[in-house]
């Protein structure tokens, strides 16, 4: 951000030297925002406009099958914190979060170190992990049906051939194998991810640290615990924020799986909210929701762009 | 003890644990691909033998031909690359003009990029009624161009970023050159410094597609019969009970293709790409 040229100066004395047209001469001398309008005037009209027009939308009874839009105040906000599926949803997120971030940080974590290292194949092995990570999520949880679902799907055989006893799970309409099927299916595809920003992290690690450690006689644990994690902290923090903002958002996967059921128990708060918005049409208790929903993430949204900014100065 | 011991230099010394490790990921990771590309080419008759089918006999094509015109993935499919194709012109111009005011002008400072970058991680679903209430009253419901308008905010803040990073390595004495030539900034902005951030454009614009192509979510809320996108013809293979499995593996198939090969040309950018450019790969 810092250090840009005097636009005006330089500007004005080129157009000067040329006699150029009132309008180019303008333009030079505008250009630092002519630049940034389109881009602007974009997010304005469809973002901001939106969310301003929705806060409207969340006080009245917003209905397409009565008419006029009475105002009804906080009855809507009400309306969602008084649903016991809206609750639930909260709480099948935040499981669903937790676990998805948790084992692909796990994962992550244990394949960047089993990668930190140059062999042969390294490369080839990394260009199919990241294959995942450029696939649609709808695509994922369409791959992951075909292989849980009964009794099409190959997984409960190949659980039978290793357990060697039969196996007949439900994968996608049983508690908790749903929980399980739909974790997998985020962990095959978000883990990559984690993976490839610590390998990152790894390879900025000065090699002077590990050496001056291994002279101090640290082993191989040591060396981890003391050097290679509290460098990497701040490319961990940074991983797992990304992946948590992606994680509240699970839906596509849950479309295409579960559609969130059996009954309402595989709802996360986006399913919650398309249910409630876009099959019920109760629109004004969704965007209500949607405000809710906001506010709760805009804490981890605010915190990461702030880091990511602090990231660019340096 | 000594036994234990053994083994676990053995262990050290060959790297068992990460091989294994990496060998399990491995399969992990393949063997989805493996199922769905088998799906795809194998006959009905053989979706419920048990043991499964690994590899059919007599392979087949009708589930391609099925799910191209059957089921409209062909429509899709054109929906699709048109809308990714106009999204992606779109965010890569916008975002190089913006990504280059911010760093030779300093542009909006601070509070321009936290707004622009905070706009990446907007809850869709916080943002799509609204928009969906305001594109039904301008009649920009399941149209391709509402489509390309919420693609293009929602790959803004990536296009702007890479851009914004690749024009810091530009040397402004290059530009300046051409200023006192005569050029102007407009000028130095298009013959000097836009050529110069060819490699950073092409990256932009493979991220931005991607994301165009893989997005379900407002596809399915903002379209229905006319600008309906390749992920949400997926839909139509739920509501039938499930005998579908060659067709919807079909065209996961074909819709891999794209994501594949942009997937391997940012292989180089994917740090920045995937953290916006927070991490230098």
């Amino acid at each position: 951000m810092s250090g840009g040229i005097g636009a005006h100066g330089l500007a004005g004395q080129g157009a000067r030297q040329e006699g150029r047209s009132p309008l180019a001469t303008w333009s030079e001398r505008h250009i630092k925002w002519l630049l940034v309008a389109p881009a602007i005037v974009l997010i304005l009209a469809i973002t901001v406009y939106p969310l301003g027009y929705s806060v409207w939308v969340a006080f009245v009874n917003f209905d397409f099958l009565i008419p006029g839009h009475a105002f009804v105040g906080l009855g809507n906000f009400a309306a969602v914190l008084g649903d016991p599926v809206a609750l639930h949803s909260v709480v099948v997120t935040a499981i669903f979060t937790v676990a998805d971030v948790g084992l692909e940080f796990a994962l992550g974590l244990a394949l960047a170190l089993a990668l930190e290292k140059t062999f042969r194949g390294r490369g080839v092995l990394m260009a199919i992990f990241v294959v995942p990570l450029f696939i649609a999520p709808v695509i994922v949880g369409q791959f992951w049906s075909l292989l849980l679902q009964r009794p099409f799907g190959p997984m409960d055989y190949i659980l039978s051939v290793i357990l060697r006893h039969p196996v007949t799970i439900s994968w996608l309409t049983e508690f908790p194998w749903d929980f399980i099927g739909i974790i997998l299916a985020d962990v095959w595809q978000w883990t990559s991810f984690i993976l490839v920003i610590l390998l990152a992290g790894l390879a900025g690690i000065p090699a002077e640290l590990h050496e001056a450690a291994a002279i101090d006689g640290a082993g191989g644990w040591q060396n981890f615990r003391f050097i290679t994690l509290p460098q990497l902290v701040p490319m961990i923090l940074l991983a797992v924020t990304f992946r948590l903002l992606g994680a509240v958002n699970l839906f596509d996967t849950i479309f295409m799986m579960t559609g969130g059921g059996p009954g309402t128990s595989t709802y996360t708060a986006a399913y919650y909210l398309y249910q409630t918005g876009f099959q019920q049409f109760h629109l004004s208790q969704a965007t209500a929701g949607s405000w809710l929903f906001l506010i709760l993430v805009s804490v981890a949204i605010f915190l990461l762009v702030r880091r990511l900014l602090k990231v660019e100065e340096a | 003890m000594t036994r234990k011991r053994g083994l676990w230099s053995l262990w050290r010394r060959f790297g068992i644990g990460r091989s294994v490790l990496l060998g399990l990921f491995l399969l992990f990771v393949l063997f989805p691909f493996y199922w769905v590309a088998v799906t795809s080419i194998k006959p009905s008759s053989d979706y419920l033998a048990m043991p499964p089918v690994w590899f059919p006999a007599h392979p087949t094509i009708v589930h391609y031909v099925a799910a191209l015109f059957a089921y409209r993935g062909l429509a899709g499919l054109l929906n699709s690359l048109i809308v990714a194709v106009a999204t992606t012109v779109a965010s890569v111009v916008l975002g190089t003009c913006m990504g280059y005011s911010m760093v030779r002008f300093g542009t909006g400072g601070r509070d321009l990029a936290f707004w622009v970058l905070s706009q990446r991680f907007l809850p869709p679903i916080a943002v799509v009624l609204p928009i969906f209430l305001l594109y039904r009253s301008f009649g920009l419901y399941d149209t391709r161009f509402g489509l390309v308008l919420i693609y293009t905010v929602m790959t803004l803040p990536l296009s702007v970023w890479m851009m914004y990073a690749y024009f810091r390595q530009v040397p402004r004495a290059l530009e300046e050159a051409a200023l006192v030539d005569g050029c102007g900034w407009w000028g130095a902005f298009w013959r000097i410094a836009v050529p110069l951030a060819v490699p950073g454009i092409i990256a932009a614009a493979a991220f931005a597609f991607i994301g165009v192509w893989t997005e379900f979510f407002f596809a399915l809320n903002l379209t229905s019969r006319h600008a309906f996108t390749l992920p949400t013809v997926f839909r139509s293979f739920l509501s039938f009970q499930g005998a579908q499995y060659g067709e919807s593996s079909a065209l996961a198939v074909i819709s891999l293709v794209p994501s594949i090969v942009l997937g391997m040309l940012v292989q180089k950018h994917l740090v920045r790409g995937l953290t916006l450019g927070a991490v230098r790969g």
